[in-house]
């Protein structure tokens, strides 16, 4: 339905306008809020135009540690969080892709078994098995670790079932000719399966590494120690300082800051997504 | 350049359909076979378990002399053409015909040699470092060949190569593929459900139904002398006319819906009462009296093509339509009643119940 009435073409813009202004407005307020003094914001009007302590705020941020977040420096706590969302993508990417592999172009026993074992645990997010998860971890003395921060939240049972969808449909022709053409299941898995998941790695990389930024409950439990702290943690403890007025021009800095790394993320690897599109068959 | 040597070969799936029965048939060096048969006659399972991606339930495969049942399909020194052409969309024309001989650890030299060959042979040169997707459908299937060519094996397989290709790139490349069969001598297995396919490049042709095959022989031999009623339904164009009928007291006639229009010059081999099928072809018949079937046709209508008169109508007396083919133009009306023959060797008599050939 390709409409070409002047009326629907205005009607359409303003409601994508309203929805965009709705969307960008707590992003707008954040920036706006970050640029401001400590005073400014608890009383009303709350500025809507910058202000002009933006220089001030963002050099304490990122030189010295606050305070109010437990003196940790934002950027050993963006570190911290990268590390996380980085090991999290990456490891859920490469055991899914493996397990997809296996499950698609294996003959074992019990290969159903294990892969309805993988499917029921979709069913069950971080949050519901989160309990015997940390059970297992502190008796492994992973507390306070990288590893206990990022394996148990490695193992991916969407990611694994995504890429078993997306073998599925692969040709059994293309497996069929690789055989004759010599591939063994390594070279196979190498240069036709991994070329060919190139798009579905890239949007799942996006998913993924959000997914890890943003962990929050986990974190949580896990790091007691300061200097494992994630920046989403961060943004948590200041609000939460106790007695004291939250600082909301350095809580607004500092999500400003934390939301870079997953936007610049969506901008790089989209272009490698849609490069993917348009080079894959039609 | 190898023999094929394919004996009592069998394929039960699991699940228990048996796919392909009891085929036996020694395949020589440089013949290009045609396996033909209508729709699950278990063509491609045969041609798969030559290549070695199903595996072999019982029977033999040996590919010049040495037993192959257990070999990989990298190993067996074959290559297929898929009919949806199966190329690696990622990879350029010339990595896609390049892959395998990488995967050989053949050296860089010598790859290139045999690509910059193959891309003549097809007339791909311009073409090699696109990708599948930028191809036509005509080019994508000649980049297949180059895929198999290259690899210089000793026996080609092809499952339905030009199925997806309009009918005039399939005249095109089927008369390609006949001289790249001259020029290569390599053995050619070549997988078809269309007869006129199978007749104009087969030096010999395998027939197949349900599992089984029903001749083996050259083209000429399964046009001229079909072992089966099945073979002379299939083989043919337009198809043979088959009447069916109970054999005369006297074994010299047909009886037809109570018409006993139909009259044989010699005795004929079945006896008395027998449930008969009379085949002829539609060529064959000519206005001739003295021919060693010989019957009435009532006209219904009449096809001109210019080089010559097909005529339509019923044998007489009874309802069985039947065609003729007459050279040249021929006026014929509606109801018009011609007295037809054919000679001795174009007639084929097979048994009603088990199809066999009778004469
Ligand atoms: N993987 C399979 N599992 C079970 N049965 C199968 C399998 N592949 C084929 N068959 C059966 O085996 C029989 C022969 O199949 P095949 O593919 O060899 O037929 P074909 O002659 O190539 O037919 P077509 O002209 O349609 O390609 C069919 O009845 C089919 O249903
Ligand atoms: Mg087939």
């Amino acid at each position: 339905m390709v409409e070409n009435r002047p009326i629907l073409t205005f009607l359409t813009h303003a409601i994508l306008i309203v929805g965009v202004v709705f969307l960008c407005f707590p992003v707008w307020m954040a920036l706006v809020a970050s640029t401001h003094g400590p005073g400014a914001l608890s009383q009303s009007p709350i500025p809507l135009w910058f202000g002009d302590q933006a220089w001030e705020n963002y050099s304490q941020l990122l030189a010295g540690g606050l305070p109010e977040a437990g003196g940790v420096p934002i950027g050993m706590m963006m570190f911290n969080s990268a590390i996380m969302a980085l090991v999290i993508t990456f490891g859920k990417i490469v055991i899914s892709i493996l397990s997809a592999y296996a499950i698609v172009y294996f003959r074992f026993p019990f290969r159903m078994g294990f892969f309805w074992m993988i499917f029921v645990t979709l069913m069950l997010p971080v949050e519901v098995r989160i309990l015997p998860t940390f059970d297992v971890v502190v008796k492994m003395g992973l507390l306070n670790t990288y590893a206990g921060l990022t394996v148990p939240l490695i193992a991916s049972a969407t990611a694994t079932f995504l890429f078993r969808q997306f073998f599925l449909t692969i040709p059994d022709e293309l497996v069929e000719a690789a055989r004759i053409d010599r591939a063994g299941p390594i070279r196979f898995f190498k240069d036709i399966l991994l070329p060919l998941s190139r798009t579905n790695i890239a949007a799942l990389f996006i998913i993924l590494f959000i997914y890890g930024w943003n962990q929050y409950l986990w974190p949580l439990l896990i790091t007691t120690d300061e200097s494992l702290y994630t920046v989403v943690m961060g943004i948590q403890r200041m609000v939460n300082s106790g007695e004291a007025l939250p600082v909301w021009h350095y809580i607004m800095g500092t999500a400003v800051l934390a939301m870079i790394p997953p936007v610049l993320v969506v901008v790089l690897m989209q272009k490698l997504f849609v490069k993917g599109l348009v080079e894959s068959e039609k | 350049m190898a023999t094929l040597n394919i004996k009592s070969l069998g394929k039960i799936y699991p699940g228990g359909v048996t796919a392909v029965s009891d085929v036996n048939v020694d395949i020589a060096d440089g013949e290009f076979i045609v396996l033909v048969g209508p729709s699950g006659c278990g063509k491609s399972t045969i041609l798969r378990m030559i290549a070695g991606l199903e595996s072999i339930t019982s029977g033999d495969l040996q590919i010049g002399e040495r037993r192959v049942n257990d070999l990989e399909p990298g190993e067996r020194d074959i290559a297929m053409v898929f009919q949806n052409y199966a190329l690696y969309p990622h990879m350029s024309v010339r990595g896609n015909m390049e892959y395998g001989l990488k995967n050989e650890g053949l050296p860089k030299d010598q790859i290139a040699e045999r690509i910059a060959e193959a891309a003549r042979t097809l007339r791909l040169e311009e073409y090699l470092d696109r990708k599948p997707a930028q191809l036509s459908g005509g080019q994508r299937q000649r980049v297949a060949m180059g895929r198999a060519i290259v690899r210089d094996p000793k026996v080609f397989l092809f499952d339905e190569p030009l199925s997806n290709l309009d009918a005039k790139l399939r005249t095109q490349l089927r008369a390609e593929l006949k001289a790249l069969h001259q020029r290569l001598g390599a053995t050619f297995i070549y997988v078809t459900h269309d007869q006129v396919e199978a007749m104009s490049l087969a030096d010999r042709i395998i027939i197949m139904n349900a599992g089984r095959v029903e001749q083996i022989g050259t083209p000429m031999d399964l046009y001229l002398r079909p072992a089966s009623r099945f073979v002379a339904d299939f083989i043919g164009s337009p198809a043979m006319n088959v009447v069916e009928g109970t054999v005369t007291e006297d074994r010299r006639g047909l009886l037809v819906d109570g018409s006993r229009d139909i009259r044989f010059a010699d005795e004929i081999p079945a006896t008395a009462g027998a449930r008969i099928a009379m085949g002829i072809r539609p060529e064959h018949l000519s206005p001739d009296a003295s021919g060693a079937a010989q019957f009435h046709l009532v006209v219904d209508f009449v096809e001109q093509l210019g080089a010559d008169t097909v005529v339509h109508g019923k044998v007489s007396g009874t309802t069985v339509p039947l065609a003729v083919r007459l050279s040249g133009v021929q006026q014929h009306g509606s109801g018009e009643i011609l007295e037809l023959g054919c000679a001795a060797d174009q007639l084929h008599l097979f048994d009603l119940s088990t199809g066999q050939r009778l004469n």
